[in-house]
């Protein structure tokens, strides 16, 4: 690791840039969140998740419609179609077993290998990118620095699936049973919550918005056989420095970290990528539960 | 054999032959070309009987490429390449009257992965002969194991001069007698890049390349070559991103902040076209005057789109239109004919790391692996490349070739014109170090 001579140049176009990494690393760590929170179930496939709402995004805009919003929509409502068939098929099976943890754990990460070879036997392993939407495909400079301005609707959307998701969990009827069968399981299936049904939900909705945030990212990163093991490791540092089963805190965290992959850089020449590991450290040292663990959502 | 003039700068144009006769290109075809090949080879005149040789069963190679993930495409391009040379060979009697065959196994770019292909290929396959290699990284490991397995092995692409600098040259060196490269090398290219550097108008440089020993080595030399050869440069910014970075904004954003006059690049694969992509979006090459990609061509023709910006500078180890010969001529035409794309350098190198396992076999009268590391062992050759040697260190004698990105309509590609060939020899190189303890390789 070496240090730059330069005193570092910290411009809008940093922020923006570090907002949007955060934004789709919100996008898949809110959905790894939930699922644990409500479920108990650490999904290590929520990163292939990810990756195949890009590639089905990209599959859609290249074989069937050229319109990017309407293969944003489908690529991720075929990635929660693959998440409820996995939990209803494998995951559910698991819920009562003494080592359940672990199964959950090995399973999973079958799935991940799964979805790894699906992807390279349907798409190859090279490496695609798309444009942005025509109508957001240009320059905006701020500032003196310059950034595409698309980054700035996956920033406003990020912010927009936060308010719905919160609105959804705390006002509608689904999103109390939501949280009381993640309070107390056994309570609410006696009182006569679908709970299977719901678990199967939460696990398609979780399961959507890793898609989504794989579609709505494909403009600004290569899509390749890669991203699904790149960016689930970033999630995980996110939920754990945001507090595992916190919406509030997988956006602080997501954001947290995005700021640091973007001004990374700016201080260091090599190794960027270990700064995320170290602030989950020194998380982890001060506040074991994460930032927000612990705080009832 | 090559003449080394370091003084020597032979500004090429492409070739008006190439011009006028492709204006008429009239495509050779695979056929002819292999009937023309063969009445250049002198087939049946097996003298020599003795070696692995003789029991008429066919002469097994082991290649290993990358196959799979960010650089597969130098993988695909090779298999092309061995393709191509084994059906030429055994359509023309193959060698010593024996059919060649080559086994390919994937590398995926790790070293670990390349081992345990390599040993398999050795011990159950039992390969005559290996080459092959895209990753520094992964020859850096593979060098030693070969050694160990006693058995000849071409490097045909992987560049770091580690390998070819004689164990103990350097802490790092790795090269043994076993080990060969056909194509040029890090210290080679990089020479070439600082030749380049010399003429521009540019003072202040930077750099962005993957966080391995590669794109350190391509760094270190840079600076090196320019602090000998009296280049005026200040190095100002450097990244290092991981390998199959996804969004390499942020990167880019801190390069452009240093606001350097030029940028050396040794991205390849599909690193290299995220990059560009991505880079052009920011306005990078509106604000950089110059960027040298140093592993472009290789990444360029074979991808879609060619994604190298006109006007800029790259290196390739082997240029179809240069040298202008009938070996080199015949084999791009036949190339494209079968391809429909100009061969890259990694399917020249693999073409011809086949030919050379031909000669040497031929030459030895059979397969024997110390029989043919000898044969190796500072052997003059010729193939599409043009004329070299392989010197002390195991290092084919080619030129750097830097040149500027140019589309070329008749061809639809990216070609190099105009372009550039400095020779690269052990004198040179030793000479343009000037006191640094970077090995040549050479």
């Amino acid at each position: 690791m070496s240090f730059t001579p330069l005193v570092p140049l910290i411009g809008i176009s940093d922020v923006v840039i570090g907002l949007s990494l955060g934004s789709r690393l919100f996008l898949i760590a809110v959905g790894l969140s939930l699922i644990f929170g409500v479920l108990g179930v650490l999904n290590f496939a929520h990163g292939g998740f990810y990756m195949l709402g890009a590639y089905v995004t990209l599959a859609v805009i290249s074989n069937v419609v050229d319109n990017f919003w309407i293969a944003v929509v489908v690529g991720a409502l075929a990635v929660g179609v693959v998440g409820a068939a996995i939990e209803f098929s494998a995951i559910r099976r698991l819920y009562d077993r003494v080592d359940s943890d672990l199964d959950q754990l090995i399973v999973t990460f079958g799935f991940v290998l799964v979805i790894h070879e699906a992807v390279r036997f349907i798409w190859g392993s090279g490496s695609y990118s798309i444009d942005p939407p025509d109508v957001f495909n240009f320059s905006v400079t701020l500032g003196g620095s310059t950034f595409n301005a698309y980054r700035l609707v996956v920033i406003g959307l990020a912010v927009g699936v936060l308010v719905a998701l919160w609105l959804f969990i705390t006002r509608t009827y689904f999103g109390s049973l939501v949280r009381g069968t993640s309070s107390d399981r056994e309570m609410a299936a006696m009182l006569g919550v679908d709970v299977p049904r719901l678990y199967t939900g939460v696990f398609f909705l979780g399961s959507v918005l890793a898609g989504l945030g794989g579609a709505l990212s494909a403009p600004i990163q290569a899509t390749s056989p890669a991203l699904g093991d790149q960016v689930i490791i970033d999630a995980f540092i996110v939920v754990v420095i945001g507090g595992l089963g916190s919406m509030g805190g997988a956006f602080v965290g997501a954001m947290l970290i995005g700021m640091m992959q973007s001004l990374g850089p700016q201080f260091i020449s090599a190794g960027s990528i270990a700064i995320p590991f170290l602030a989950m450290v020194v998380v982890l040292l001060l506040r074991p539960e994460g930032l927000f663990g612990g705080i009832g959502e | 054999m090559v003449t080394e003039d370091s003084d020597t700068e032979n500004k090429y144009k492409r070739s008006d032959a190439a011009e006028t006769g492709s204006g008429s290109r009239s495509p050779v075809g695979r056929r002819r070309f292999l009937q023309a090949a063969g009445a250049g080879a002198a087939v049946g005149l097996a003298g020599c009987s003795g070696g692995g040789g003789g029991d008429g069963g066919p002469v097994t190679l082991g290649a290993a490429y990358i196959l799979s993930g960010f650089a597969s495409l130098y993988g695909e391009e090779a298999e092309r390449g061995i393709d191509f040379a084994v059906s030429e060979i055994n359509d023309n009697g193959g060698i010593d009257g024996r059919d060649v065959e080559v086994i390919v196994r994937d590398t995926e770019a790790s070293a670990d992965t390349a081992i345990q292909q390599i040993r398999s290929l050795v011990q159950e396959d039992n390969v005559d002969g290996l080459f092959g290699l895209d990753s520094s990284g992964v020859a850096q490991a593979v060098a030693p194991q070969i050694s160990q397995l006693q058995i000849p092995f071409m490097i045909t692409h992987a560049a770091t001069p580690f390998v070819t600098s004689p164990q103990g040259e350097h802490e790092d060196s790795v090269g043994n007698e076993y080990v060969f490269r056909d194509s040029n090398s890090l210290a080679q290219d990089i020479y070439g890049a600082a030749r380049v550097a010399q003429e521009l108008d540019a003072t202040e440089w930077a750099t962005i390349g993957p966080d391995y020993a590669f794109g350190y080595e391509t760094w270190d030399y840079f600076q090196a070559y320019c602090d000998g050869l009296g280049v005026e440069a200040e190095f100002t910014a450097e990244q290092f991103p991981a390998l199959a970075t996804s969004d390499y904004r942020p990167f880019i954003s801190s390069i452009l902040d240093a606001d350097p006059d030029a940028v050396l690049t040794p991205l390849w694969g599909a690193d290299l076209t995220t990059f560009i992509g991505q880079a052009e979006s920011a306005g990078w090459f509106d604000q950089i005057d110059h960027t040298l990609f140093s592993v472009g061509m290789g990444t360029d023709l074979p991808s879609d789109g060619s994604p190298l910006p006109e006007g800029e500078y790259a290196s390739t180890r082997y240029d179809p239109f240069v040298p202008d010969t009938e070996t080199n001529n015949s084999f791009r035409d036949a190339y494209y004919e079968e391809y429909e794309s100009l061969p890259t350098y990694n399917a020249e190198g693999a073409y011809r790391a086949v030919h050379l396992y031909k000669e040497a076999i031929e030459s030895a009268g059979g397969t024997d692996a110390s029989a043919l590391v000898d044969e190796f062992t500072g052997m003059e050759h010729s193939g599409p490349v043009g004329d070299y040697r392989f010197s002390e260190t195991n290092q084919a004698t080619v030129a750097s070739i830097w040149g500027t990105v140019t589309y070329d309509d008749e061809w639809e590609s990216n070609v190099l014109d105009p372009v550039n060939r400095y020779e690269a020899g052990p004198d040179v190189l030793s000479e343009a170090l000037g006191d640094s303890d970077l090995p040549t390789g050479i």
